[in-house]
């Protein structure tokens, strides 16, 4: 695979003192979908402004499709498009008038059929003569998505794209990328949710406090990352695990009222249908069953604790 | 040359201003006939002339230069904090737009709109007094390069400020009173011996005396003088400007 986008040695620390990201390496593969997945406060953030030019890093380089992003910064921005974190626009601006001036700004003459077609790829179209401070936050979201898309980039960049929206525009969001990637175009998203990850990317990348823990394909993180619990709810609380159980590798949860089954939610066989069957032979009684990915929170500690197993 | 960019700043700060565009028009027109009203009706009526000038006249590029200077600075230094403080910014810092290109469209479209507004002034006064323009190229000259200069200063205001305090502060503390205290309705030949000497430290003494001499061919001050004081602090802000585009200078962290 080609590189579109590589960073060497890339660090920052900002005027406060504060080091936001140690040492980064990373290279972005032509045609991907990447996922960057962290915390709040691991530094996507910060890793992106410095992509784009809004942040300029302590030390590093970046090379966008062989360009310096410093040196050659017309070559490279020309070609990337950002939509930010935050809900920033032009509240006085009409939709249809802000995507042009995106697209102006980006060098591009004007075409306004091509900006039609971004506004109804974005179900935006109707709301074309609409002034930006009359839409609901999930429509301004979705301009800025517009307003990044007029240039027609080759990487896009989506912060966190789908942060206080509704389930269906979340849908939508996850339609528009894998449409995007389709057409060529490299995409470059944060989340904080594994399962976005999981639905969105080839590879994903884990950053956390700075640095970025692993880089790897989505489906062998998955494998890795994927365990689920299982929690049996007793009728009548144990104090043993049954040694009839002990194929499975049970623990006791809550004081003996819950046993807790953890597995490989990717496996083929998850053991779950022979537990439970084991489960009722042995005529023990139970009230609810609840299952439970591993939050992101664990797997930071495992990531963490483990870095013979992360590298 | 990014000029598709440009043009859409550009665009976007003289939309911008259509959308006052009434108030900017009427504010300035008001303001012009109060001051002929009030200084050169009521003063008038005392001092007949200066340098063999009506007064009415007189005060005519004072005024002009007044609302240049406030102007300028008012709308150049909005142009650039309006999108550091709503955080729009962030489009323009990610776009193929150099620094140069970043200072055509925002001073570009603020100087535009003052020296707009400089010739409705302009346009005012000649319903008041009669106006003969001695040198007109050098009176476009200097107003063009007035309005310039003090939308740099204005940029500069705008980078720097970090509330909508600092924003005001500059016009109403600096050039209101500089453009007072700076000849704009008297001659500072009239001015006792001290603060005359004083008056010439008022960087806004040479833009006046410049645009002044331009319309009756005398000033307070050598018409070289004033054109070159007005280059030197175009020069200056430039300087300031480039360098602060160039560290990123409280647009990037
Ligand atoms: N301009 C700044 N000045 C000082 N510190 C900053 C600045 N911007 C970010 N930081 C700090 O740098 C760290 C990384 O911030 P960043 O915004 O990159 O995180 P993030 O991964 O995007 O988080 P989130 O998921 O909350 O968006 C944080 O500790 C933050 O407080
Ligand atoms: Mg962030």
């Amino acid at each position: 695979m080609q590189p579109i986008l590589t960073l060497s040695g890339v660090t920052k620390t900002y005027a406060s003192g504060h080091q936001a990201l140690k040492s980064v390496d990373l290279s972005i593969n032509k045609g991907e979908i990447f996922a960057l997945l962290g915390p709040n406060g691991a530094g996507k953030t910060t890793m992106i402004g410095i992509v784009c030019g809004l942040v300029v890093p302590s030390s590093g380089t970046i090379t966008f499709d062989g360009h310096d992003v410093a040196r050659d910064f017309r070559e490279a921005r020309r070609r990337i498009g950002l939509v930010p974190q935050e809900l920033s626009t032009d509240m006085f601006e009409k939709v249809i008038s802000t995507v042009r001036f995106s697209r102006g700004l980006f060098g591009r003459r004007r075409d306004d059929a091509l900006v039609e077609q971004v506004l109804k790829d974005l179900s935006l179209w109707d709301k074309r003569d609409a002034k930006i401070m009359e839409l609901s936050g999930g429509m301004k979201r979705r301009v800025l998505i517009a307003k990044a898309l007029a240039h027609e980039p080759d990487l896009l960049f989506l912060d966190e794209p789908t942060a206080g929206v509704d389930v269906e525009l979340r849908r939508d969001m996850w339609k528009l990328v894998h449409r995007l990637r389709e057409a060529g175009t490299t995409i470059i998203l944060t989340t904080h949710y594994i399962e976005e990850a999981e639905e969105m990317a080839d590879r994903v990348g884990v950053i956390n406090r700075g640095e970025l823990l692993l880089v790897e394909e989505k489906t062998a993180l998955m494998k890795k990352l994927g365990k689920r619990e299982m929690d049996i709810s007793l009728v009548e609380p144990m104090s043993v695990v049954p040694p009839e159980l002990a194929e499975w590798d049970l623990t006791l949860a809550d004081e003996g009222h819950k046993l807790r089954y953890v597995f490989d939610a990717q496996a083929e066989r998850t053991g779950i249908p022979s537990l439970l069957r084991k489960v009722s032979e042995l005529g023990i009684q139970f009230k609810d069953l609840d299952t439970s990915k591993s939050s992101l929170e664990d797997i930071f500690v495992d990531l963490v604790h483990r870095p013979e197993q992360a590298a | 040359m990014n000029l598709p960019g440009v043009w859409a700043i550009y665009r976007f700060e003289m939309t911008r201003f259509g959308r006052t565009f009434w108030g900017s028009i009427v504010t300035p027109v008001i303001t012009t006939a109060l001051y002929f009203i009030v200084f050169g009706g009521a003063i008038g009526s005392r001092i007949q002339e200066v340098d063999g000038v009506p007064y009415g006249a007189f005060i005519v590029p004072g005024l002009v230069m007044l609302s240049l200077l406030t102007q300028s600075l008012m709308n150049a230094s909005f142009g650039i904090y309006m999108p550091r403080f709503a955080g729009t910014i962030y489009e323009v810092l990610s776009a193929p737009v150099a620094a140069t290109e970043l200072i055509l469209g925002y001073v570009g479209a603020a100087a535009t709109k003052s020296m707009l507004i400089g010739a409705i002034i302009l346009g005012t006064s000649a319903f008041f007094v009669d106006l003969k323009i001695e040198h007109p190229v050098m009176m476009v000259a200097f107003l063009i390069l007035t309005s310039v200069a003090f939308s740099l200063f204005g940029f500069i205001v705008g980078l720097w400020a970090k509330g909508f305090e600092q924003l005001s502060l500059v016009p109403s503390l600096i050039v209101t009173p500089l453009t007072f205290l700076g000849g704009a309705f008297y001659s500072i030949d009239m001015l006792p011996a001290p603060w005359r000497t004083v008056s010439l430290f008022n960087p806004v003494v040479y833009l006046v005396s410049g645009f002044r001499w331009s319309f009756f061919g005398r000033g307070d001050v050598d018409v070289a003088v004033s054109l070159g004081a007005t280059l030197g602090f175009l020069v200056i802000c430039t300087g300031i400007v480039a360098w602060m585009l160039k560290t990123g200078y409280r647009l990037k962290a």
